[in-house]
């Protein structure tokens, strides 16, 4: 009899101190919170049910998800049909933003518009404001000035690529490491006076990783990947509007400058096709090139297949160019979560939202997404991380063997990145380089802001878009290879660009400022 | 069979065809091995480009790392389950649908063969049939993949000619002999057919095998084929993302690409000779006399 006093008076408890912390979510009475979650799957880290972080984050806030595990090249499609039909929509979809498609959709009504509960969000606005990322977190509002999704949040951006040289052959033919773009010209030349067979500097996934890279040091972002994303225009970063970027001066001296590496056979002639990562690490792992425009992480995986006695490769902070040193514009905020409209008309909707900040946005939960649990994946000795044997002596490293194994620092649930948090995860040479960067001071300048379009506008835009960027890649290419002239035909490549109308396409985008 | 021809003309052009077939199979056969050397060789040798059609540096952990993906197997049996319930149900409705229709006496024949052809060129469109799918409560089931496809209006069209190239008269004995039309088409017609039925399995099976995108957008990630695993990991690692963080941009080694592309491929490949004996001309002959 006690024991069933007992009983009801525990149930009565815990059911009267769950609405007492009415904002907590782990005290739900009824077993634990079940939601669905799309999840994009990259093949390199494919996802585990059984991962340390999924199971710890489930039990920690006693909820219940449901992963649909989804490939990355598909995901886009898959989420773009649950988003466009409404039917079979998931709860909650990870990696998304509010670009492109999404925008549309988001001003159709098909997803939540997130800054209308900010009450429910108490984690991710804690975080904003401790990264002083208020503004740039504004600047993600559409034109109905609200927000759709809660980005994943950067406090510095990383350096993670650029310039990346065989030091072992600076050394060998007494060369200091380049400083600006001047420099690399030299060290190029030597390398293929040395080297006559080879072509010196090649590129990783066609030109776009090189021009993405580059293209900040004169002043301009052009081209498929640029930072604007609009293909032709650039940002003045001083004057704070668009310019045409693709018939500026800054972008005839750059295309000079690489059409003279080209010239001379110190370009990969392939570069201007696709140079897959495959064949992108023969090429250095042999020694047909010697530099290269990449990221940090794949250094190693080059080095262990290359035959070639001392091959050692080096990354190196960016050149300076006529604009000064710059690297590819970065965003303080990334990918992030956003809720299908259905969501919203659950019962529950308030305890998913809750839920879903918790997991990902709380100071133990971000922590845990990016560095594990502590006791398993790592040990704090004073302030210093010390990992775990396994992942220290695990020969892909730490950064990758945290991924596989654990599912740490994976970019799909991992919301809040820290910079000196993640250099623990990689070694001291890489964090030197990072700091080097940032003494240069305003090397990763912040992504150009997307202007409010409605519908119409948007529709305009995009129609001009596209002959505009098929132009500027055919004139470029040509210029670059020599089969146009710099000199003779820019006037030519202009007049093209302006009826093309790329004055009218500055004109839009600098209207729609916010 | 062979006959000999002593002419030399017949000869030299004999062994030209024979020269041309084996060019044929060489090219095709060529990238497949290339593949299956790639998967067996250490990826050490394949970056110093050493392979070409032998493995170098023999080793099998490529098969061993795609056997330890997670849902490799259940997508394997998923692919297999599709292929024979789509194929079997396939064959049977469309047999069912090309018999009535190379009757010409039936009224309305044309009309309905008509409708067939035009939806073999205008289609509702991606999202149209999404809606269709999802409000006949298909999505999420596996009947999504086997039912929606299960009439190719091509294979229909051949089955309907080759329906209508029999002779008639086998019908009439039949008919004679007491039987319905259902009798004839399960007893004369089908047994009869075996080659076009192979035809048309095999290309059914094909379709079924390879479908990824179907699978992608009607179906949960468990029931998903294998095809969209193959995918992903074949084409799907080259993601360069512009957030600040460091993004996963290492690529997956050749050798495993290859494993997966060979895994994924050989059991339908090794359903062709199988499928050989039925493929038999000359099953009519004989069958009607006088």
């Amino acid at each position: 009899m006690k024991k069933v006093i007992l009983v009801c008076l525990l149930a009565l408890l815990t059911a009267f101190g769950s609405t007492l912390v009415a904002q907590g979510v782990q005290e739900s009475a009824k077993g634990p919170l079940k939601f669905s979650m799309y999840y994009s799957d990259n093949a390199t880290l494919p996802f585990k049910s059984d991962w340390l972080t999924v199971t710890e984050v489930q039990k920690r806030l006693n909820v219940d998800v449901e992963f649909e595990i989804i490939p990355i090249a598909d995901y886009q499609t898959k989420v773009s049909l649950a988003l466009n039909t409404g039917t079979n929509a998931p709860d909650v979809i990870l990696y998304q933003s509010t670009k492109g498609e999404n925008a549309a959709l988001a001003l159709n009504g098909a997803i939540v518009p997130i800054s209308d509960y900010a009450a429910w969000t108490p984690h991710f606005n804690a975080m904003v404001k401790k990264f002083g990322l208020e503004d740039n977190v504004n600047l993600l509002r559409l034109k109905d000035g609200k927000r759709y999704y809660m980005p994943s949040l950067f406090d510095v951006p990383f350096y993670d690529g650029g310039l990346i040289l065989r030091e072992d052959l600076l050394l060998k033919y007494g060369l200091s490491a380049p400083k600006t773009f001047d420099d690399l010209y030299n060290v190029l030349k030597v390398f293929k006076e040395k080297n006559p067979g080879s072509y010196p500097l090649t590129i990783l996934a066609g030109p776009r990783v090189l021009y993405r890279m580059t293209m900040p040091s004169w002043g301009i972002s052009l081209g498929k990947n640029g930072a604007s994303g609009t293909n032709t225009l650039s940002w003045d970063y001083t004057a704070k509007n668009f310019f045409a970027g693709a018939i500026s001066d800054q972008y005839k001296q750059y295309v000079t400058f690489f059409a003279k590496l080209y010239k001379e056979g110190l370009l990969d002639p392939e570069m201007a096709e696709p140079i897959d990562g495959d064949r992108w690490a023969q090429k250095l792992a042999t020694g047909k090139s010697m530099a290269t425009y990449a990221y940090y992480d794949q250094i190693g995986g080059v080095t262990r297949t290359s035959t070639i006695p001392g091959f050692k490769l080096q990354m190196y902070p960016s050149l300076a160019g006529p604009a000064g040193a710059h690297h590819q514009p970065k965003s303080k905020t990334g990918a992030g979560i956003l809720f299908p409209a259905a969501t919203a008309k659950r019962k529950d909707f308030e305890q998913i939202v809750r839920a879903v900040d918790e997991m990902f946005f709380s100071e133990e939960n971000s922590l845990m997404w990016c560095l594990g649990v502590e006791g398993i994946t790592y040990t704090k000795q004073g302030d210093k991380v010390v990992f775990a044997n396994d992942i220290l002596n695990a020969p892909e490293g730490i950064y990758k063997s945290m991924q596989i194994k654990y599912g740490c620092g994976s970019d799909v649930t991992q919301m809040i990145w820290v910079n000196a948090r993640e250099m623990t995860k990689y070694d001291a040479n890489y964090a030197a380089i990072n700091a080097a960067v940032e003494a240069i001071g305003d090397v990763i300048q912040a992504i150009p802001p997307t202007p409010m379009f409605d519908d119409k506008q948007a529709e305009q835009a995009g129609s001009l878009q596209t002959p505009l960027a098929d132009a500027f890649e055919r004139w470029n290419t040509a210029f670059l290879t020599g089969t146009k002239s710099i000199d003779k035909d820019w006037s030519a490549y202009v007049q093209e660009m302006k009826n093309l109308g790329i004055e009218k396409f500055v004109k839009i985008y600098n209207d729609n400022l916010q | 069979m062979r006959i000999r021809s002593s002419s030399f003309s017949t000869r030299a052009f004999d062994a030209f065809i024979l020269l041309v077939m084996l060019g044929v199979l060489f090219t095709c056969l060529v990238p497949f091995i290339y593949m299956v050397a790639l998967s067996l060789s250490s990826p050490k040798a394949i970056i110093n480009n050493q392979v070409s059609f032998w493995p170098v540096g023999f080793n099998i952990e490529a098969y061993k790392q795609i056997f330890s993906y997670p849902n490799f197997f259940q997508a394997y049996r998923n692919t297999i389950f599709y292929t024979v319930a789509g194929t079997a149900i396939a064959l049977v409705l469309t047999v069912m649908f090309a018999y009535p229709l190379s009757k010409p006496m039936l009224r309305g024949h044309g009309f309905i063969t008509k409708l067939v052809i035009f939806s073999m060129f205008f289609s509702g469109g991606l999202i149209p049939n999404y809606l269709l799918i999802s409000s006949l409560h298909l999505t999420q089931k596996v009947w999504a993949m086997l039912i929606p496809f299960a009439i190719n209006q091509f294979n229909l069209i051949i089955l309907i000619n080759f329906f209508k190239s029999m002779p008639a008269e086998l019908e009439e004995a039949a008919i004679i002999d007491g039987l319905d039309y259902a009798g004839i088409l399960v007893r004369i017609i089908v047994p009869l057919s075996t080659a076009a039925l192979a035809t048309i399995a095999l290309y059914t099976a094909v379709f079924f095998w390879n479908d990824w995108f179907n699978g992608l957008i009607y179906l949960k990630s468990k029931q998903f084929p294998v095809m969209l695993f193959l995918r992903n990991i074949v084409t799907g690692t080259s993601m360069v993302g512009d957030a600040a963080g460091a993004g996963d941009k290492t690529s997956i080694a050749i050798s495993i690409k290859s494993a997966v592309i060979i895994t994924s491929t050989l059991p339908i490949i090794v359903l062709y000779p199988f499928l050989q004996r039925y493929f038999v001309k000359g099953v009519l002959v004989g069958s009607i006399k006088g």
